[in-house]
């Protein structure tokens, strides 16, 4: 699913962010991406979703090579794979409804049915009944789960976060990493980006670690308390209609 | 996305965006507004005298002044050989005393200037009617040159030579207006390039979450285009309605006078309307594909 040969990230000031780093991470996979603050984490998951370019190397996401796709195709890739921040960017001056149909909007989803996945996404993350609230209106996790749920609306095949729990609280932090392990329950391959190891500790997966921007471990540790979760196999149609709407067509 | 639900999008959002910068809209439709009525009024101007021009040209004829000198049978054969031109199609020998006849039944007021001088104070002339008076090819060009150096005439009067300066200033006027709205135009660009850019920054969180799910650039560009083509288009709209009311005002205030005849006869055609809307719409999508090229969204 995403596979990174040799990738080096050079800044122009001279400063390597990442330092012939190699992985793979098979489909499906639940991946933690850890190491201290400026160890090229940020950096790694820019080159996921093509905002960025290595010096050198190639990336595989869904068998393209991202380094090599042209500008016109970069927002087919996205389309494929669901971003969350740690600073949530939402939009304050829409509401939350507005905010978690961005992408059905670009694909031309009529309104009802832009609604019905509105619905869907937030009823998965615990904010049905929020639709019509504006972003300044919620808490911080509030307004985190809102992040995810634009990123889940699609039914991306990856979701790549980044610090998602780095503004919140441990309660909440918890709350929405279950959030994430439900969502990869689901099939959808996650890579996440944190610097508390507690978290990662307590739930397990696999784990890459950078240091200085190179990858010094790869390793699957086993979970000292990881939560119960629940989630319904996605449905044949959901992912139908995702297949045909992130396919690259005459979408302007 | 279909192109046509793409373009309702953006109109939308284009709206959108007018409405809640509603001040920052209003100067760059403003901008466009002057410029437009500043090209528009000169056009309506020089189509006006243009067609005045055109009116006067059917109307036009030469006339050929003999010397004082000349004797009625001067005249008489002057006006023969005249006549027999291809293109002229009465040649009217008009005697000093017929000429200050004519003066006095003009001008009575002036008669007596002309009535206490011992010889006739106006020359014999003779009045050739054309066949086709609003024309003057090569031909009929040499035909009066060879006149003009004859002993017997002072004076060859042709009523083009006016027309055709006439003709020049509406041309120059309409140079100058072109010019002028050209210039006041690119001013125009240059206002609503920066209202769009203003409007693309205050934006530029939204935008960044578009470009994060995926949207193209077209997606992402098109409504800042055609907010800067709706602006130009209420600019051109407001400035040819602008045109009109001064138009009607003019020739409510002064019907029937000389300035309303020569410079307020006639609006400009519907062709020209359109072309003025067109034109800023033109200018408000200029600025804004400007704007964004020379600004990273």
């Amino acid at each position: 699913m995403i596979h990174f040969f040799q990738v080096t990230k050079r800044y122009p000031g001279g400063q390597t962010a990442l330092d012939r780093v190699s992985f793979e991470i098979a489909r499906g996979q639940f991946v933690f991406l850890t190491g201290a603050s400026g160890a090229g984490k940020t950096s790694l998951l820019r080159l996921i979703f093509r905002e960025d370019v290595p010096n050198e190397g190639q990336i595989l996401v869904n068998g393209r090579n991202v380094s090599s796709i042209p500008p016109s195709k970069i927002p087919y890739l996205r389309r494929t794979i669901g971003v969350v921040f740690q600073d949530f960017r939402l939009i304050p001056r829409k509401t939350v409804f507005e905010n978690v149909t961005y992408l059905p909007r670009i694909l031309g989803t009529d309104g009802k049915a832009q609604k019905k996945l509105a619905y869907t996404a937030l009823r998965r993350v615990g904010l049905a009944h929020r639709g019509n609230a504006f972003p300044l209106e919620l808490s911080g996790g509030e307004q985190q789960r809102v992040a995810i749920a634009r990123a889940l609306i699609n039914e991306p095949e990856i979701l790549i976060a980044d610090e998602p729990t780095g503004n919140l609280d441990p309660d909440l932090s918890w709350e929405i990493l279950r959030l994430f392990l439900e969502v990869n329950l689901r099939g959808t391959t996650v890579l996440l980006a944190t610097h508390d190891r507690d978290m990662i500790q307590r739930v397990g997966r696999r784990v890459l670690t950078l240091d200085a921007g190179r990858l010094v471990n790869d390793q699957e540790i086993a979970g000292s308390d990881p939560p119960p979760l629940e989630a319904p196999p996605p449905t044949a149609e959901t992912t139908a209609e995702t297949a045909a709407e992130t396919a690259e067509p005459e979408t302007p | 996305m279909s192109l046509l639900k793409a373009l309702q999008y953006f109109l939308r959002e284009a709206l959108v965006n007018l409405v809640r910068g509603w001040k920052v809209s209003l100067l760059a439709i403003l901008t466009i507004t002057v410029s437009l009525l500043v090209g528009g009024a000169f056009l309506l101007v020089s189509r006006n005298l243009l067609a005045s021009v055109e009116r006067w040209r059917g109307e036009t004829r030469v006339v050929l002044y003999l010397q004082p000198a000349a004797s009625p049978d001067v005249l008489r054969r002057l006006a023969a050989e005249a006549g027999r031109a291809p293109w002229v199609a009465a040649a009217e020998a008009v005697s000093a005393e017929t000429a200050r006849r004519r003066f006095q039944e003009s001008f009575p007021s002036l008669s007596d200037l002309v009535e206490g001088l011992g010889d006739e104070p106006l020359p014999a002339s003779i009045e050739v009617a054309l066949r086709d008076p609003g024309r003057r090819p090569p031909e009929l060009r040499a035909w009066l040159d060879t006149w003009r150096r004859r002993p017997e005439v002072s004076m060859v009067d042709d009523d083009l030579e006016w027309l055709r300066q006439i003709e020049t200033v509406a041309t120059l006027l309409r140079g100058v207006g072109i010019a002028l709205a050209g210039g006041l135009l690119a001013a125009a660009i240059f206002t609503t390039a920066s209202v769009i850019r203003l409007t693309a920054y205050l934006h530029h969180d939204e935008i960044a979450v578009l470009r994060l799910v995926g949207a193209t650039e077209f997606y992402i560009r098109g409504p800042f285009y055609a907010e800067g083509f709706v602006q130009g288009l209420a600019g051109g709209a407001v400035a040819s309605a602008a045109l009109w009311a001064a138009y009607t005002l003019l020739r409510l205030r002064q019907p029937n006078s000389l300035v309303e005849s020569l410079l307020a006869a006639q609006f400009l055609s519907s062709a020209q309307i359109a072309f003025l809307v067109l034109l800023g719409g033109a200018a408000g999508l200029t600025g804004a594909v400007m704007s964004l090229r020379r600004e990273a969204l």
